[in-house]
This record gives C-alpha cells, sequence and structure tokens, in this order.
C-alpha cells in the first residue's frame, strides 16, 4: 500500500551528518590535546616546532583575504558589481579566520595565558608575530561588523545596525589596513628566518609577495565560492561579475610573477631553479599550477567561459598551499635525523574544524541571504 | 577579569600605535656596552671532554640527566629541555675536537626580536633570559635561533622554553656561570667580553699553527656573548656561517619602514583612490 503521507523532505543535505562527525570528533580531540599536551598527541619536535597548523593557518589567512580584497575593489576603487560578492566573501573570511583561532589556540603550548599577546605591559612591538596577533584580532572584530547586517536585517533588530552602514567606508578601509598590515606580516615572520628558509622561497620581498598572494588566492576563493553557492541556490552564474573576478585576480598574479621572477634574478638564484633537485621541481610545480596555468585562463577566452574563473580560482589556490606548504614546511627544514609528519591527531583536527566552517557556512548560505538575487543597477 | 576603562584606553592606545612605537623603542637591557657584558671563552683545544660543565649545569639548574638505555651515564646526544648544556665531539680520520653546545647569548638576540610577549630578553649584564610567566609557547623563537638552541618540553601539559641562562641568577649574585666556574682545564672560562676577546687574539696571535685564525662570535650573528676558539674549520663543530649582520636587522627594518607606512598612509592611498577611481568596467582594455 502506497503511503499517503509524504514524509516532510529533511532541509539538511546528505553531507551534514558526516561532516558533524569530523567535527565533533575534531572537538574532542582538540580537549585531549589541551589536557595532555602537545608531545602525545602531535608529531612536532625540537627539530619541526612548528608543524600542519602553522600550514593550514598560513593557507586559509590568504583564502579568507577574498573579504578585504572585494572591500577595496567594490567600496574603494568603485566598481559596485562587487558589492554582489562582499557578502560571501566576508561570512567566509569570517569563518576562515575562526578556524585559524581554534587552531592557533591549540598550537601554542603555553594556551592558559593566551591573554599574554593583549598585555600592554609586556607585549613586543619589534615582533610581527605580536602584530599579526593584535591585527587579527581586530580584524576579527570589523568583520563581526561587516557580517552582522546579514543576520540581523529585516529582523527586529536592524534599526540597531544602522551605523554600521552608515560607518561602511570607515569600517572597510579600516579592515583594508588591517589585512593589508597582517597579510603582509606573515611573510615578514619569515624576515628573522633568512638564514633557515631555501633561498628560492626566502627574500627580503617576502611581505610584499604575501600581500599580493592575499589578493589573488582571495579573489580565486571568491570565484569558487560564487560558483559552488549559485549551485546549490540553483541561481545562474554572473558571467560578467565572475570575468572581472577573474581579470582583478589577472592584474595580481602578474605583479606578483613579476616580482618572485625579477627576485630570482637579482639574487642570482635562477640557477637553483634549474638545479634538477627536489626543490627546483616543487618551485616549477608552484609556478605552473598556482601562476602560469590561471594566468593562461585569465589571459584567453577561456575567461569568458562561466567555468574559467572558477578553475584558475582552484588552481591559484592550490599553487598557494605548495607555497606556504614549503614556506612553512619543507623549506624550513634542518639537518637533522628526524622528519616530520603530522600525527593522525594532528590530521583529524585540522580536517576537523574545516568541516566544521564548511558547515556553518553553508547553513549561513541556505538561512541567509548572501547574494542579491538581482543586482541592483547602479 | 574585569577591564576599566583606563585599562581599555591603554590597550586601545597601544593597539593604535602598534606601528608607531617601534621606531620609538628602544633595546630593553641596553644600559650595559656589549664589552662590558658577561661572557665566555671556550677553546676547543683544551677541551678534554671531561663533561664536569655539564654536570655542573645541572646540580646548578636542577635538570634531569639524560641516561642511556643502560641507565649508567648520563649520555645526552643533543641539547633538550633536559639538557642545556653539553660536549660533543667532532671526529674525522685522525682529526678530533670537542665543542660545547649552550645558548650563545646574542647581543642582538632574533629569539627577544621575535617573541610577542617579550618573555626572551636581553639582560643588562648580558644573559639572554626567559620568563615562562610571559611566554605563550608559540616556538618562533626555536625558528628565529640562528644556532637552533631553545627546546621545549614536549612531553608537559604546559611546557616552557629550556635553554642555557647563563646562570643569570648566579651572575647577579656576583658569581661566575656554574659551568665555567667548574671547568677542570680552563678550556671554558668568563669575563667581560672585552677582556675574553683580547685573550683569545693574544692565544692566536702566541700558537698560529693551532687555531683557526678567527675567534667565533666576535662578529658572527652581530657578535655572541660565547666566544669560541677552535683548531678545526667552525663548521665542523657545528658553528655554522650565520653571517655578521645582526639576524633581527632586517626584520626591525622592514617593520618601522612598512608598519607606519600603512597605518599613517594607508588612509590616504584608500582616500586617493576612492577619489581618482573612475567607476566605469575595465574589460574594454582587456586583452581578450
Amino acid at each position: 500500500m502506497a503511503s499517503i503521507i509524504t514524509p516532510r523532505k529533511s532541509t539538511l543535505p546528505a553531507h551534514f551528518f558526516p561532516l558533524l562527525a569530523l567535527t565533533l570528533l575534531a572537538i574532542g580531540l582538540s580537549i585531549y590535546r589541551l589536557v595532555v599536551g602537545l608531545g602525545p598527541t602531535t608529531n612536532m619536535s625540537d627539530h619541526y616546532p612548528w608543524g600542519i597548523w602553522i600550514t593550514i593557518d598560513l593557507f586559509i589567512i590568504p583564502m579568507a583575504g577574498a573579504a578585504f580584497t572585494i572591500s577595496l575593489i567594490s567600496f574603494f576603487f568603485g566598481y559596485d558589481d562587487y558589492r554582489a560578492v562582499l557578502r560571501p566573501a566576508v561570512v567566509a573570511g569570517f569563518v576562515g579566520y575562526s578556524i585559524v583561532g581554534v587552531l592557533l589556540f591549540l598550537d601554542i603550548g603555553r594556551w592558559n595565558q593566551f591573554y599574554n599577546i593583549f598585555n600592554p605591559g609586556i607585549l613586543n612591538l619589534h615582533s610581527f608575530l605580536e602584530e599579526i596577533s593584535l591585527c587579527v584580532t581586530l580584524y576579527m572584530v570589523i568583520l563581526i561588523l561587516e557580517v552582522l547586517p546579514i543576520f540581523l536585517e529585516n529582523t527586529r533588530y536592524e534599526h540597531s545596525i544602522k551605523w554600521i552602514e552608515a560607518g561602511i567606508y570607515v569600517i572597510a578601509g579600516t579592515g583594508i589596513l588591517l589585512s593589508t598590515l597582517h597579510q603582509s606580516s606573515l611573510g615578514s615572520l619569515f624576515l628573522l628566518l633568512s638564514h633557515k628558509l631555501h633561498p628560492l622561497w626566502y627574500t627580503p620581498a617576502l611581505p610584499l609577495l604575501f600581500f599580493l598572494q592575499a589578493g589573488y588566492t582571495g579573489l580565486g576563493a571568491t570565484a569558487i565560492a560564487i560558483t559552488l553557492v549559485s549551485r546549490s541556490k540553483n541561481l545562474p552564474i554572473d558571467r560578467k561579475l565572475m570575468r572581472r573576478i577573474g581579470q582583478a585576480m589577472g592584474i595580481n598574479l602578474l605583479l606578483y610573477i613579476s616580482i618572485r621572477i625579477g627576485d630570482w634574478m637579482g639574487a642570482g638564484e635562477i640557477p637553483l631553479l634549474l638545479k634538477p633537485d627536489a626543490f627546483g621541481w616543487i618551485a616549477w610545480l608552484e609556478l605552473s599550477i598556482g601562476i602560469l596555468i590561471p594566468l593562461a585562463i585569465l589571459f584567453t577566452k577561456l575567461v569568458r567561459h562561466s567555468q574559467g574563473p572558477f578553475w584558475a580560482g582552484v588552481f591559484a589556490l592550490l599553487g598557494t598551499f605548495i607555497n606556504r606548504l614549503m614556506i612553512t614546511w619543507v623549506g624550513l627544514a634542518e639537518p637533522s635525523p628526524t622528519t616530520y609528519m603530522p600525527s593522525w591527531i594532528e590530521i583529524m583536527i585540522t580536517v576537523g574544524f574545516i568541516a566544521g566552517g564548511y558547515l556553518v557556512y553553508d547553513r549561513i548560505v541556505y538561512y541567509f541571504k548572501l547574494i542579491p538575487e538581482k543586482r541592483t543597477a547602479k | 577579569m574585569t577591564i576599566s576603562r583606563r585599562d581599555f584606553l591603554k590597550i586601545a592606545g597601544v593597539t593604535a600605535g602598534c606601528a608607531v612605537i617601534p621606531t620609538l623603542a628602544v633595546h630593553a637591557g641596553s644600559s650595559n656596552q656589549p664589552g662590558e657584558q658577561v661572557s665566555m671563552l671556550y677553546d676547543a683545544t683544551i677541551c678534554v671532554g671531561c663533561n664536569a660543565c655539564t654536570n655542573a649545569c645541572r646540580q646548578w639548574n636542577n635538570t634531569t640527566p639524560e641516561t642511556d638505555n643502560r641507565e649508567l651515564y648520563d649520555a645526552p646526544s643533543e641539547l633538550s629541555a633536559k639538557t642545556w648544556t653539553m660536549i660533543q665531539l667532532y671526529q674525522e680520520g685522525e682529526v678530533h675536537s670537542f665543542v660545547k653546545r649552550q645558548c650563545m647569548h646574542c647581543i642582538d638576540p632574533a629569539c627577544v626580536s621575535g617573541c610577542p610577549v617579550s618573555a626572551l630578553q636581553k639582560s643588562a649584564e648580558g644573559p639572554v633570559t626567559y620568563d615562562p610567566n610571559r611566554c605563550i609557547g608559540c616556538r618562533y623563537c626555536m625558528y628565529t635561533c640562528p644556532f637552533h638552541i631553545p627546546r621545549f618540553q614536549w612531553d608537559k601539559v604546559i611546557p616552557v622554553v629550556a635553554k642555557c641562562t647563563f646562570c643569570h641568577d648566579r651572575i647577579i649574585a656576583g658569581k661566575g656561570p656554574a659551568c665555567a666556574e667548574r671547568c677542570p682545564t680552563g678550556a671554558l672560562i668568563w669575563g667581560k667580553r672585552d677582556d675574553l676577546l683580547a685573550r683569545a687574539e693574544a692565544r692566536i696571535g702566541a700558537d698560529e699553527k693551532r687555531y683557526i685564525n678567527k675567534v667565533y662570535g666576535k662578529n658572527d650573528a652581530g657578535g655572541t656573548s660565547v666566544l669560541y676558539l677552535s683548531g678545526v674549520p667552525f663548521e665542523k663543530l657545528g658553528l655554522e656561517d650565520v653571517g655578521s649582520e645582526p639576524i633581527p636587522n632586517l626584520s626591525e627594518g622592514t617593520a618601522k619602514i612598512v608598519l607606519p607606512g600603512i597605518v599613517l598612509g594607508g588612509p590616504f592611498v584608500l582616500g586617493l583612490i576612492r577619489l581618482v577611481s573612475n567607476r566605469g568596467g575595465w574589460e574594454e582594455s582587456w586583452p581578450v
């Protein structure tokens, strides 16, 4: 007998519970790590004091740079089209920085006194690590201000956030400055490590390179986010907008690769690039995947294809990942009898919190209006 | 924890000035000239590898011996959170030399420059000191150190960074570092940096065949408070060529230019961009 009662269709997607399980596992493992310490839970050692968490942090932060790049282009360069993707970018930034915050808290050994970084009596203003800590914290406040209207519009609290809209140029501008500071400062962290980092990746221009990389990686992440959000909401992809994001990305990529190659030539490091060792090969892999393929898409007719900027973004992100992997891990390794591979706990905590971040983003996309259905003509 | 308005203003002021102040700040504890600071001179050609220094360090600093698998001998293979100084052996054919390892106590230390919470400090007397009550355990110092010295208590729930303190507590009390006072051969001596440098150079001058013609630490990494003499090339002893420029120069120089530049110049640049940007599209000029 056919049932006459159709069960109410669940609004939760099929991947919800597996991802939730991963998140809960990560939370459990995090508590375990805090209770027993870093030694029993991670494979970090005196020879490898930083592990996969730092690599992931330094990859997520440029991805989350989407928020400031889009703000800069839409509010200050005046390309109003881009405002349509401001919200997905800002929410992605907020989620990304939250993941980084959690991973950093788990990473520091003396987490019981993490608040020392805010203690004006002892904080060290020579330290780029301190500068990053302060700027990222302040930037989180800016992101919250930028995210609030999404949740509070069309509620009875709407009037209480009117001032955010009124001051949006100041808020967005402050966010851009804080991002410029900490995205470049992530590169500056390695200025103290000139004697350790592999010469193909070390350069005094790292602050500028990290900043430009945050620009194109953030734009790539935006192109990916728009494609995925549009697909899940069955909205048509705005090709003109996607092409424009691709163009901004292309300009950033060109600047980045010119400085990188110029620096190699200036420092006489081209022979290292042609040396058939692992580092030379990886540098070529990074360049081909992260720079040349995206440029080949963005500066040919492929940029007009609805999937063009999406794939340019995917490859650029892969390239940035290789770059950050080399800078925080492989290219930093000291000659030592041991090697580092992350423990399963390190990996599951990383995977779990990224899954959690994705779930939060997915639900926000589902319940709130991130992409205007129809762009308002200026 | 409650934050009073005064505290809030303090924090706000400090964060707002986070880029400006580095240009004004001076190095903590630079009151003593480097030449006046307390230093050690280790002569690898005299050392017999007796490890009395390692033992003296353990006794004074209460560190746990790292025994071999028979639990008979204190036999650390490298520096660790438990072993702050030790003697290592370099051997190649007929040639051999001992070398003592410990913190070099740089005159301008990279770890101090990088430490976000000033847990590491260059004291006025010379030793680079560590305050666990400030440390957040970020381990940046372990990377910034050009000599791979700071170690971490990986097995502890709330670990500390561990390294040689130059027995700062003894120095303040007018005594010398435990290791140098115990050394029976005179391979390790302590005193004012200028005096030790003069003695080191005199030794090289008196017996040029015995020594490599260089005092390691005189200028390396901008100069260190531990000086080395050796009969074999310093790289063989793990004392690498780290250049003669203080490691923090580039980083601190960049901070002085870039941070105020962005904080003060940024708003003008943004305003300018806003003023001059045309609102049109740019795709007309795109090549494809």
